[in-house]
Order: C-alpha cells, then structure tokens, then sequence
C-alpha cells in the first residue's frame, strides 16, 4: 500500500475527530440571589407589603436591577457581591422624590457573608454559594426596619426567603 | 498335452514371445510413470519466514505539542511483542501536563497512565511485506492530580460588576490522589519505512469505567484520557508512532488446512 496513503488516512481522522465536541453554553446553573421576605411587625406570621419600595446598592449610581423600582412588594430578590465579605444595600420605603432630592426612609442594610464557590459544569465553571448569613442594620433616628431574623444562612437558591424583614 | 504342444511349434521364435511381455510390462510401467509427471500443482519448498520481535518507539504528535505549546508538555512510550501471524501484545506508558483556560477558570492537570491490550493486524501482506493495519483493545489507567490555578465566579446579574464576571480565590488549590481507568478501542497502522522502522499512527476511543473525582472539582482532562465531556463517558484520543522493530527470531505462517492436504 501507497504509505502516502496511510498518512492521509491518520491525517483526515486527526483532523475530524476534535470537530465532535459539545457546545460551550452554560444553560445549568446560576449565581443566587438572595431573597428577603417583609412580615408584620405586630403579626410575625403575615406578610407585609413595603409601599414604593427602592432598593439601591451601597456606591451605586442606579437602582438594583432584579426589582422593579418604587413598587410595593411583600418581598425581594437582590444579587450579593461573590468573592466579597459583605453586601450592602439602601433600602428605601415610601420612596418619592421632591424637588430631585430623596424623602423616603431611608434604611442601610449589610449582608456579612462568606462565598463558597460550587463547580457547575464545563461550560459554567463556579457559581457563587453564600454562607454565614450575618444581617446588620445602621441604626439611625427612624429606621422603618424593626427587626431581622435570618431563615437559611446559607444561599444556593433563589427559591426560598433566606432572610425576613419585620416593619 | 495338445494345447501345451502347440506352442512348441513357435519355439524357434522366443524372442518375440518375450519382447510382447515385456511390452505389457512397460505397458504397465509406463502408466505410473506418467501419473508423476502431469502434477500441475508443484509445491512450493521456500519457507516464507517473518520476522518477529520487540518493537519500542515514542510518540511523534505529543513530543511535537511539548515543543510548540506553552500549555502542553507531555511523552508517551509505545511498545508491542509479536506473538503470531496477526496478534501483537501492545502498550503505551506516558506522561501528560496539561493546562486549560475554560472561559472562567484555569486549570492544570499532571499525571502519568498505561495502557496494556492487543493488537490484531488485518492486513495481509506480500512476501517481504511487514505493515500493519490494525484493530485493538486496551485497558488503561491513570493516576494524576489537577490543580485550579484561578476562577471567576459565574453570574448572570451584572449589578454588582457590570463589565467582568467576578473574580474568585487566585490561590491555586491543588486536588491530588485522582485516579481513573478506562477502556480503549484502537484503530491504528503502522508501516514499514526502512529496515525495521516503521511510523505508524492511530485513533482511540475510550470508554470510561471509573473516575475518582475530588467532591469539589470534577476531572475535566485525563492523562491518556484526553478531555472528559460532561454527562459523557467517551474521549478521543491519538497518536503518531515511530517505532524500531527489535528482531529477535524468525518464523514462518503456520500451515493453514488447505495446505495439509495438498501434501498428501
């Protein structure tokens, strides 16, 4: 046999072969938010809705972008910071603005918190899990938050409350 | 009497009478003589010995991706004993480093394997012909370590970065004691380039049969294994084979059936 021919053969199933392989997309997971719950301060068991709730990032420049701004909702899904220790988020009720300056109440909200990276799949690499879920709440001269109570201290999904907010 | 007289009558011709026997004795002669001589399948008395021995060489391909890739460095020794016409016992001891950027980390994965199985040779060749082209199996198995050089994190909520995905621990964390075993099909050549040099080269398909994975990182590269496809058990592999031919006997075919018979 013709050996340009064997190497031809080689060549042809080298090249082939890595052409087979599946597509990169990650499609199977995602990092989680974390989902706090707002309840009655004098009834702990229902729920309660913030009116014209706006919910702002510490430093940022916009509104957060998983809640639609000034609406009233009984709960809220915002995204933490991976790889960081803490997540700080205004919380603002009763938001409305007057003459272009803020006169909601205003409540500053820390979220101390360690990542935990989760391997996915080959196409997603590591998500971000969050443990030791730790509130805090900047105690000023009227703060409409009352009370915090923390369900799961850690987060690996967005399905459940992890945190409750009493108001 | 009468009968027996009348030959008597000839004697004076006893030649004759003994020239026609011993016509029919040559008669007779003649009829085995001729039965040698129209043998129209002559047997052939050259022996058609092969030669049989110890074949060791390297492979080409990962020697070459060593030398021209950063990422790669790698050698694989390939070796196969003639044991018959058609069967090879064949193997392959190598060691691979390789890292890999995924799109949101790195990783480097570094170990050694082995492989044992055999070859089958389904090439017929001419008198003085020794190439190959081979089918085989092989059972192999790696033990290897792989160590996540760096990651980001992956989320799809851009709030808190809006321009780069996050980035995680860029301390390495090493993940050792990983081990994996697999079965591999073979389809190969190998051909006779001078004297007892043969460049051979081959395609694999393995078959994972078991993978001991660290609990946080999944083994996404095998050494001899080639790249572990999620949900998947197969990997592809190759190489390019130069090989010295050791000779250490001469033998010929054994004689199939048909020839037997023929002898007799």
């Amino acid at each position: 046999m013709n050996k340009s021919v064997f190497a031809f053969i080689i060549l042809l199933g080298v090249i082939l072969f890595p052409a087979c392989e599946k597509d990169d997309i990650c499609v199977d997971g995602d990092t989680p938010l974390l989902v706090i719950r707002f309840y009655n301060e004098a009834d702990t068991t229902s729920t309660k809705n913030v009116t014209n709730l706006r919910v702002v990032g510490l430093d940022q420049t916009t509104t957060v972008n998983t809640f639609s701004d000034r609406t009233s909702a009984d709960s809220l899904a915002v995204p933490l910071r991976p790889g960081a220790t803490s997540t700080t988020y205004l919380l603002i009720a009763n938001s409305a603005d007057e003459e272009e300056v803020e006169i909601g109440n205003t409540d500053t909200l820390t979220i101390n918190h360690e990542t935990k990276e989760v391997f996915v799949s080959r196409a997603c690499g590591f998500v971000a899990n969050y443990e030791n879920l730790t509130p805090s709440l900047d105690t000023d001269t009227d703060n409409w938050i009352k009370n915090i109570e923390v369900i799961s201290s850690t987060v690996e999904n967005s399905e459940t409350a992890h945190v409750k907010i009493f108001h | 009497m009468k009968l027996y007289r009348q030959p008597l009558k000839t004697q004076k011709q006893p030649m004759l009478k003994y020239s026609i026997s011993i016509l029919f004795l040559l008669c007779f002669f003649n009829g085995w003589a001729q039965d040698d001589a129209i043998n129209l399948s002559p047997q052939d008395t050259i022996v058609r010995q092969q030669t049989y021995g110890l074949r060791v060489g390297v492979d080409l391909s990962r020697i070459l991706i060593s030398q021209t890739s950063e990422d790669y460095s790698g050698l694989e020794i390939v070796g196969d004993y003639r044991l018959n016409q058609k069967l090879y016992i064949a193997g392959e001891l190598g060691n691979e480093k390789k890292t890999k950027q995924e799109d949101l980390y790195n990783f480097t994965t570094s170990g050694s394997y082995l492989k044992l199985g055999i070859d089958y040779n389904t090439y017929e060749n001419w008198y003085g012909m020794n190439n190959l082209i081979f089918i085989g199996g092989r059972y192999a198995i790696s033990s290897f370590s792989q160590t996540l050089n760096n990651f980001q994190y992956f989320d799809t909520n851009r709030y808190w970065n809006p321009d780069t995905f996050p980035n995680g621990s860029t301390d390495a964390r090493k993940f050792d004691g990983l081990t994996a075993s697999w079965l591999e099909f073979v389809f190969g050549l190998k051909a006779e380039l001078f004297s007892n040099l043969y460049l051979g080269g081959s395609v694999r398909i393995g078959f994972l049969m078991n993978n001991k994975a660290a609990a946080d990182f999944p083994n996404l590269f095998i050494p001899g294994f080639n790249k572990v496809t999620d949900a998947s058990k197969f990997g592809i592999g190759y190489n390019y084979s130069l090989t010295y031919l050791i000779p250490l006997y001469k033998k010929g075919p054994k004689k199939n059936k048909g020839d037997i018979e023929n002898e007799q």
